[in-house]
C-alpha cells in the first residue's frame, strides 16, 4: 500500500511537468473533439489519434494518451444532451433524460453533472485501478460464456425498467432491435442469416448506424414533422444555468453508484460500456422515490450513466495492464499502442517496467483533471449551441449523420440505412415507442445468443452449465428478481392504495 | 470550441504535411490508391497505412490515398475494386488468407482470380496453446484427447471460417479426424478468446503468434505447436511438421492490382512494391507491428495463390459440412431466430388488439397538425444525397442536404443557408480527410485541397 502510494507519487512527479500538462490538455481536447463526431466512437478515436503520439517520447506520449482516452470516452455526451444525437451506443442512456433537461433549459446543469460525474467516477475508478487491478482482473477471469449469457439476460431484464409508459411498446422496440441483430453471418458457424443476398448485410447492421439513424436523423424528422408554422421558439436557456443545490444533492450518489457499477463491469472481458450505463440508469430509476421524473429530465439519469461510462473506461485498463487482456475494441487499440512504446502489459508489468507503468497511471489522473478543467468552463458555451436557429442546427445534424454513416465502411448503403432508420425513428416517436430498447436489443441479442451457444458447446450440450456455475446462477437469479419485483410491488400497491 | 477545432486541425495537419512537404523527382507513378477492404484499425488497414507512410517517406510516390471499403471479410472491397478500377489505374488492394477463406465460405461472386497479383508482403504464423493449468503437456496429448472424444476438446479461436478455424481443420485432417467433428468455438476479436484461455474456460486456443506471445513468455499459456515450416527465431516452440503433422499455414497479407491490369502497370506496381519492401521505413513498420516478412514478387505470388486456393477451398467445405453436427446442435443457429420471431408475432398481435380497442397510448404529439412539407424537403435532401454523394462528392452533396434540411425547418434564406452549408461541409470534409485520413468522395473537388 505505502509502496503503491510512493510509486504513484513518483509517477505523478514525473508526469506533472508544464510540457506534459500541455500535452495532456491537447490530448483531452483532441479526444473530446473527435469523440463528439457521430459514428466515431472511442476505439476509432484512439486509433486515429494514435499516430500523433508516436512522435513523442514515451512519457509525453502516455500523458497525451491519457487525455485522448478519457476525452474520447466523454466526448459523446455533449451532442447527446444538446441535440439528442448520441454518436455511439455508450452515451445513449444519457440521451433519455439529458436531452429532456436541455429542452427545459437545464442543458448547462446536465452538461455539468456529466462532466463532474465523469471526473469523480473516473478518479475513483483510477484509484481502484491503482490498488485493485490484479485482484479485479483475476476475478474477471471467472467469467466465461455461461456468466456472460447470464449477464446479458440480466441486462435484458433491466431494459424492462426503462420502457416508459407502455411495456408493450417497449417490448416491440426491443424485439425490433433483437431481430436486426440476427441479420448477417452467424458468428459461430459462418452461415449467413436474413441477409437477403446483399453482401453488405453479411456483417449485420452496425449499432452505430442504428444509433445515428434512430436518434440524430429520427430526431430531425420528428422535430420537422411536429413543427407548427410560426412557433419558432428557440430552446430557452432561462432559469438556473448551473447546477442548483438540489442538482448537487441529487447527483452525488448516482456518481458514486455509477463508479461502483462501471469499474468492475468495465473489467469484464465482454467489452463495451453499454451494459454498465444501462444498469446504472436502471438502478437510479429503481432507487428514485418519484420515478415519473425519469424520462422527463431527471438529473440522476444523466449523472449515473455518465459516471458509469467513465468508470468503465478505467475498468477496461485493469485486465489490460494486469493480464495483457484487451476486453474491448478500444482496449485492443490501447494494447497495440502500449506495445509500441515498449510497455508490455501482463502479470510481470508491475515488476519489470514500474516507471513507465506508474507514469501511465499518473497520466490517467492528470487526463481526468484536464478533462474537467477543459469541459467545465465550456459548459455554458456548449449550451449556447442551442441558441442557433433550428434550420441551421438540424442542417448540421443531417450532414454529420451522413458523414458518420459513410465513414464507417465507405458504403453508400450505410447512409441509406441511416436515413431509413431515421424514418422509422420518427414514426416510433410519433406513436410513443421508446428508442433505447431497440439499440440495446441489437447489442444484447447477439451477445446473449453467442455466449449461450458457446457455453453449450463448452458444456458439451448440457444446459445445466448455466446453473452449475455459481456466478452464472446468481446472475440468472438476479435477472428473475428484476423482472418479478415490479409485479409484486404493483400487486402490493393495488392492495394498499396509500 | 473554435479554438479547439483549429488546434486539432493544425496539430494533425502539421504532422501530415511534414511527411509530404519535401520535393522529390517525379516518380513514374505520381499518385496511388490503396484500398483496404476493412474498417480503419484492423490488420488490412494497418498494412495499407504502413505502406502509405513508407511510400511517402522514401518519396516513391507523390500522393497516396487509403480508402476503406469494409465488409464481409474483404469480399465487398474486392468486388468494388474489380468493378471500379480501370485496368491502367495505379491502385492496389490489400488482401490475405482471410479473404480467400471468405470467398469460398460466402460464395462471393468475385474471386481473387479476377485481380492481378503484385506481391505477398507479410504474414503471421499460428500457434496452438493450452492454459498453464491444463493437464495436456504436448501436442501428442492434445491430439490423443481430441481423437478419443472430439467434443470434449473445445478449441477457442477467431471468427468462424477465419485463419484459426482453417488451421484446426488442417490439423484434424492431417491427424485423420474428420474436421466436421471439431468443437470449435468462435470468439470475436479483442481478446475474448484469450480471456477464455486465461480463465481456463476452454481446452485449447489458436491465434496468430503475436497475440499470444507475451502470455507464452509469462507462462500463463503453454505453446504446443507453431504453424511455420521451421522453428521461428528466438522461440522454442516445435513446429507441427517436426511433430509429424504435415501442416504449414501463415496468415499472409499481400497486394493485388486492378483486374486485367496492363503489362506496363503490372511491372510498374511490382517495381514500386519491391522498392517499398526494401525501404527502412517498411522495415520499421514490420518491427513495430510484429509482422513476419514473407515477401514474394508477382510470379511466385501468383503460383502461391493458386496452390493455396485449392487447399483453402477443400478445408472450408469440409468444415462447413459440420456446422450443425455435434454439441452445437441442441441450441444451434435456429433457436434464437425462432424465439425472436415468436416474440415479434405475439407483440404485433397485442399491438393490433390494442389499436382495435382504440386504447392508444397518449401520443406525444397530435399527428393532425403535422408539417408534412417540412419532412418532404428533408426526405428530398436525403434522396438527393444518396444518389449524388459518390458522383458530385461529399462537399456538394452535403451543402445541398444542409440547405434542403434548413428549408424543411421553414428557412427560405437560400443563399445564406447554402453559404453556411458549404462552409460547414468543407470544414467537416477537411477534418475527416486531412485530419483523420478517412476518405470521403471528392467528386467535384477533383483537386483535393
Amino acid at each position: 500500500m505505502t509502496d503503491t502510494l510512493a510509486s504513484l507519487a513518483d509517477g505523478l512527479r514525473a508526469a506533472a511537468t508544464p510540457a506534459h500538462l500541455l500535452w495532456s490538455i491537447a490530448g483531452a481536447a483532441l479526444g473530446t473533439f473527435v469523440g463528439v463526431l457521430p459514428g466515431i466512437g472511442p476505439a476509432l478515436t484512439v486509433s486515429l489519434l494514435l499516430p500523433l503520439t508516436l512522435t513523442l517520447e514515451p512519457a509525453s506520449a502516455f500523458i497525451m494518451f491519457g487525455g485522448i482516452y478519457y476525452g474520447a470516452m466523454y466526448g459523446g455526451s455533449t451532442t447527446t444532451i444538446l441535440l439528442n444525437t448520441p454518436g455511439e451506443s455508450a452515451s445513449m442512456m444519457t440521451a433519455i433524460d439529458g436531452h429532456a433537461m436541455a429542452r427545459q433549459g437545464r442543458a448547462a446543469a446536465a452538461l455539468a453533472t456529466a462532466a463532474i460525474g465523469s471526473f469523480v467516477a473516473g478518479t475513483i475508478a483510477t484509484l481502484g485501478l491503482t490498488f485493485l487491478a490484479p485482484a479485479l482482473a483475476a476475478t474477471a477471469l471467472l467469467f466465461g460464456p455461461a456468466e456472460f449469457f447470464a449477464l446479458a439476460l440480466l441486462a435484458l431484464a433491466a431494459i424492462t425498467t426503462l420502457v416508459g409508459p407502455s411495456l408493450l411498446r417497449g417490448l416491440a422496440s426491443l424485439f425490433f432491435g433483437l431481430a436486426l441483430g440476427l441479420i448477417g453471418i452467424d458468428p459461430l458457424t459462418g452461415a449467413a442469416r436474413l441477409s437477403l443476398g446483399i453482401p453488405q448485410l453479411l456483417d449485420g447492421v452496425d449499432v452505430v448506424l442504428l444509433v445515428i439513424g434512430l436518434f440524430a436523423v429520427g430526431e430531425t424528422f420528428y422535430v420537422a414533422w411536429t413543427r407548427t408554422r410560426g412557433s419558432e421558439t428557440v430552446m430557452s436557456l432561462a432559469g438556473s444555468r448551473w447546477m442548483t443545490r438540489e442538482d448537487w444533492s441529487r447527483s452525488w450518489k448516482p456518481w458514486l453508484r455509477g463508479a461502483a457499477i462501471g469499474f468492475p463491469l468495465g473489467a469484464l472481458p465482454c467489452g463495451g460500456a453499454e451494459i454498465p450505463t444501462l444498469l446504472s440508469y436502471s438502478l437510479e430509476r429503481r432507487l428514485a422515490t418519484d420515478r415519473d421524473r425519469f424520462g422527463a429530465g431527471a438529473i440522476e439519469g444523466v449523472a449515473g450513466p455518465e459516471a458509469a461510462n467513465n468508470a468503465a473506461a478505467a475498468g477496461v485498463l485493469a485486465p489490460l495492464l494486469a493480464l495483457g487482456l484487451p476486453t474491448s475494441a478500444t482496449a485492443a487499440v490501447l494494447l497495440a499502442a502500449f506495445q509500441q512504446y515498449g510497455l508490455q502489459p501482463g502479470p510481470l508489468l508491475f515488476q519489470t517496467q514500474p516507471e513507465l507503468l506508474w507514469t501511465m497511471i499518473a497520466s490517467l489522473y492528470i487526463g481526468n483533471v484536464m478533462l474537467l478543467a477543459l469541459n467545465l468552463p465550456l459548459v455554458g458555451l456548449w449550451a449556447r449551441v442551442l441558441l442557433l436557429p433550428k434550420p441551421l442546427l438540424f442542417g448540421g445534424v443531417m450532414v454529420l449523420a451522413t458523414v458518420g454513416a459513410f465513414s464507417l465502411s465507405g458504403s453508400i448503403l450505410d447512409v441509406a440505412i441511416v436515413y431509413i432508420v431515421g424514418g422509422v425513428g420518427c414514426w416510433m416517436r410519433l406513436h410513443g415507442f421508446p428508442m433505447a430498447p431497440a439499440v440495446l436489443g441489437l447489442i444484447l441479442g447477439p451477445l446473449a445468443e453467442q455466449q449461450f451457444r458457446r457455453a453449450l458447446a463448452i458444456g458439451e450440450g448440457s444446459p445445466l452449465i448455466f446453473l452449475e456455475r455459481p456466478l452464472s446462477a446468481i446472475l440468472l437469479a438476479a435477472a428473475c428478481v428484476i423482472v418479478l419485483i415490479p409485479r409484486f410491488r404493483r400487486t402490493a400497491e393495488t392492495r394498499d392504495p396509500s | 470550441m473554435l479554438r479547439t477545432t483549429i488546434l486539432a486541425v493544425c496539430l494533425v495537419g502539421t504532422i501530415q504535411t511534414a511527411a509530404t512537404a519535401q520535393p522529390a523527382p517525379s516518380p513514374p507513378i505520381a499518385s496511388l490508391r490503396i484500398v483496404a477492404p476493412a474498417a480503419p484499425g484492423g490488420g488490412w488497414d494497418q498494412t495499407a497505412r504502413a505502406m502509405r507512410q513508407a511510400l511517402l517517406d522514401v518519396h516513391l510516390v507523390d500522393t497516396v490515398t487509403v480508402e476503406n471499403v469494409a465488409g464481409a471479410a474483404g469480399t465487398i472491397g474486392l468486388a468494388r475494386f474489380v468493378k471500379g478500377v480501370r485496368r491502367d489505374e495505379p491502385a492496389l488492394l490489400v488482401t490475405g488468407l482471410v479473404m480467400q477463406g471468405a470467398i469460398v465460405a460466402n460464395q462471393a461472386p468475385v474471386s481473387l482470380g479476377r485481380v492481378t497479383p503484385i506481391a505477398r508482403l507479410t504474414g503471421e504464423y499460428e500457434v496452438i496453446v493450452v492454459p498453464a493449468a491444463s493437464p495436456l503437456r504436448s501436442l501428442a496429448d492434445l491430439v490423443e484427447a481430441f481423437r478419443t472424444n472430439p467434443a470434449s476438446i473445445s478449441w477457442a479461436g477467431g471468427s468462424a471460417g477465419g485463419t484459426d478455424q482453417l488451421f484446426v481443420g488442417l490439423l484434424a485432417r492431417s491427424a485423420g479426424i474428420a474436421p466436421a467433428r471439431i468443437n470449435y468455438i468462435a470468439f470475436s476479436g479483442g481478446g475474448e478468446a484469450l480471456g477464455a484461455l486465461l480463465g481456463n474456460q476452454v481446452s485449447a486456443g489458436i491465434a496468430g503468434y503475436g497475440e499470444f506471445a507475451p502470455h507464452i513468455a509469462s507462462g500463463a499459456l503453454r505453446a504446443l505447436a507453431i504453424s511455420s515450416a521451421a522453428r521461428v527465431n528466438g522461440t522454442a516452440i516445435p513446429t507441427l511438421v517436426e511433430q509429424g503433422y504435415d501442416v504449414v499455414l501463415s496468415n499472409w497479407r499481400g497486394v493485388v492490382g486492378p483486374s486485367r491490369a496492363t503489362p506496363e502497370l503490372r511491372t510498374e506496381l511490382g517495381r514500386l512494391v519491391a522498392r517499398l519492401h526494401d525501404s527502412p521505413s517498411w522495415r520499421a513498420a514490420l518491427e513495430r507491428f510484429g509482422w513476419t516478412d514473407l515477401y514474394l514478387p508477382a510470379e511466385p505470388f501468383d503460383a502461391f495463390l493458386r496452390q493455396e486456393e485449392s487447399r483453402i477451398e477443400s478445408i472450408v467445405l469440409s468444415l462447413r459440412s459440420g456446422t450443425n453436427i455435434g454439441p452445437l446442435a441442441p441450441g444451434g443457429g435456429r433457436l434464437f431466430p425462432a424465439l425472436i420471431g415468436a416474440g415479434l408475432v405475439l407483440i404485433t398481435a397485442a399491438l393490433a388488439v390494442e389499436a382495435r380497442r382504440r386504447r392508444v397510448a397518449r401520443l406525444p404529439h397530435n399527428p393532425s397538425t403535422a408539417s408534412l412539407s417540412g419532412v418532404a424537403w428533408i426526405a428530398l435532401g436525403a434522396l438527393l444525397t444518396l444518389s449524388l454523394l459518390e458522383r458530385v462528392g461529399f462537399v456538394a452533396a452535403s451543402t445541398l442536404l444542409f440547405a434542403l434540411t434548413a428549408r424543411g425547418f421553414g428557412s427560405t434564406r437560400w443563399i445564406r443557408n447554402v453559404a453556411i452549408g458549404l462552409a460547414f461541409a468543407l470544414a467537416v470534409y477537411l477534418i475527416f480527410t486531412r485530419g483523420l485520413s478517412l476518405a470521403l468522395p471528392t467528386g467535384l473537388l477533383q483537386d483535393p485541397l
